[in-house]
């Protein structure tokens, strides 16, 4: 009687573990096939060239201008969302949790985080390109200052809810022993729930870093694409997201070539991102046990 | 100091007559959204005796202890009615300054909660806040609290590490010192041991033991054998009353109440 209950669940067991094994590699093959493939199509153009070379050569050309623009342009927008972003998530988790203004800004945050990229690319374009065109007269019209801002809108909802919930994460016994020390809330709240939730904080900035390194649409309107290399913010700038796209459609084989190192030059560094996300947060977890 | 006031339940006051009294509760009414926790407390606690609270869950024992640093008021709708009086005043007058409170009335919980950097920042923390002292005095001052937490000669070493890689019996120990480095004058401990093994559980009620020639002290424990080896007065509370309360020996030899009888030797509970 026993024993073939034991059976019973010892085979479902089994089913159910062969069934999520299956789920697991049919997600992982995808992404192996995606990196292999991106490596496969981009050797060609995997050199020293990609890194050094602007794409004003075409065909001789490389990405050096579209990776300098990248990395402007993701630095702008994690360097406006980050501040925002924190102190806002900082305020729901702390300040109003469980009220009704935290709940709705909080259903807000996650709407926002669900907007389709190019709107908030045609958003920026609309309070800041158009703007400063007619304020300069033509001579300042697209930017990588506009493109960073259209990133920091996709990151900043990415940041508030993972510092919302790492915050909330933190067990109250620690708001209430800081606070029996007599410690005031901003104290308690700068001094050590933000240290407590730290490598959360963190892992948030990197995942909306690597979030916004892929973003192609809100650049469009916003950062343009520049065949040269810029470090002027206030110039037209290029980025890898938007060269793979232009490079994907033009007819010639090496363009593609070069599109798909660059596509896979993105792939390894948002890989990378997310690994030294996860070093971080396990670093920390030791320390916390 | 014994209170005579009409109304006030004689066997409160009756245990302390055997020192000052350091706080003094008065019809103390206690409301959890509504619900109706604690049901006019009145009790004298002595100073620099330990006294114990004991009962079953839910008793509002913690409760108890939670409104005489007025932690509870960090959470919404929680209401508390009556007086809490300290060295004459009233600390649940909304006047009373919560820095000042919670600067003479330290508290210790359930679990330790050692905030996230290191040991010496751990107790120099709260001094900090409230007095500004100079490296050197920092250093005597943190060096006292250790030592009064018998901990000193364990750490001493490595005061810069991270305080969360200590034992659970030493983060607690830290957590004791942390709260004595403010100098307080009442010491509240909530279930202090109930995470701890038996070998951390005697430390503690040594340093128990030890502390009350300082400081006046209230412990909330579930372990009765515990309230009879470290008190010197024990209060029994049920269903959110003072059932008795009284010095320790007599409620575990000779209760007055059915109730604290049947308690302390397991018919309910």
């Amino acid at each position: 009687m026993s024993n073939a209950l034991y059976l019973r669940r010892r085979v479902a067991n089994m089913v159910a573990l062969c069934m999520s094994m299956l789920a697991t590699l049919i997600g992982l093959t995808f992404l192996a096939w995606i990196l292999w493939e991106t490596l496969h199509q981009g050797i060609g153009a995997l050199n020293l060239k990609l890194f050094t070379k602007i794409t004003a050569y075409g065909e001789d050309g490389g990405l050096a201008n579209a990776m300098i623009g990248s990395l402007i342009i993701n630095f702008i927008g994690i360097a406006i969302a980050t501040p925002i972003g924190v102190m806002a998530g900082t305020w729901l988790a702390e300040y109003a949790n469980r009220t009704k203004l935290g709940e709705s800004i909080r259903f807000l945050n996650d709407i926002l985080l669900s907007a389709p990229s190019i709107v908030l690319g045609l958003f920026v374009y609309t309070i800041i390109v158009l703007p400063s065109t007619a304020i300069t007269h033509g001579s300042t019209t697209f930017s990588g200052l506009a493109g960073g801002v259209a990133l920091a809108l996709i990151a900043l909802p990415v940041i508030v809810r993972t510092t919302d919930e790492m915050l909330r994460l933190v067990p109250s016994t620690l708001r209430e022993a800081a606070l029996s020390l007599g410690v005031p809330q901003w104290k308690l709240t700068v001094q050590i729930l933000i240290r407590a939730a730290r490598s959360g904080l963190i892992t948030g900035v990197l995942l909306a870093l690597a979030r916004i390194s892929g973003e192609t649409a809100p650049l469009l309107f916003t950062a343009f694409g520049n065949n040269y290399t810029t470090f002027n913010p206030m110039d037209k700038m290029s980025s890898l997201p938007q060269m793979i796209y232009q490079y994907a459609n033009d007819p010639g084989e090496a363009m593609h070539s070069i599109a798909w190192a660059g596509a896979f030059v993105i792939t390894m560094f948002v890989l990378l991102l997310s690994l030294a996300s996860r070093l971080v947060l396990s670093r920390n977890k030791v320390s916390h046990d | 100091m014994i209170e005579s006031a009409a109304g006030v339940n004689p066997q409160s006051t009756a245990a302390a007559a055997l020192a000052p009294c350091k706080l003094q509760v008065r019809d103390l009414h206690f409301y959890y959204n509504g619900f109706h926790a604690l049901k006019g407390i009145d009790m004298d606690i002595p100073e620099k005796k330990v006294t114990a609270i004991i009962g079953p869950s839910g008793c509002g024992k913690s409760t108890l202890l939670r409104i005489f640093n007025r932690i509870y008021a960090i959470y919404p709708k929680l209401e508390a009615k009556g007086a809490i009086t300290l060295d004459g005043e009233n600390i649940l007058d909304p006047g009373y300054s919560m820095n000042r409170l919670r600067s003479k009335v330290g508290m210790v919980f359930q679990k330790p909660v050692p905030f996230p950097m290191t040991i010496f920042e751990n107790v120099a923390y709260g001094i900090r806040h409230h007095e500004k002292l100079s490296r050197t005095d920092m250093d005597i001052r943190v060096e006292q609290a250790l030592r009064s937490a018998a901990l000193w000669d364990e750490v001493k070493d490595k005061l810069k590490q991270n305080a969360l890689g200590l034992s659970g019996g030493q983060q607690q120990r830290l957590c004791i010192a942390r709260a004595i480095a403010l100098r307080p004058e009442v010491l509240l401990l909530d279930e202090p041991t109930s995470a701890l093994d038996p070998i951390a559980t005697g430390r503690i009620e040594q340093l128990v033991e030890e502390l009350k020639n300082e400081y006046t002290i209230v412990i909330v424990t579930h372990n009765m054998q515990q309230a009879a080896r470290c008190s010197d007065l024990t209060a029994f509370m049920y269903l959110g009353e003072l059932i008795e309360f009284d010095q320790t020996e007599k409620i575990f030899t000779k209760p007055s109440k059915k109730q604290t009888e049947d308690y302390i030797t397991g018919r309910f509970g």
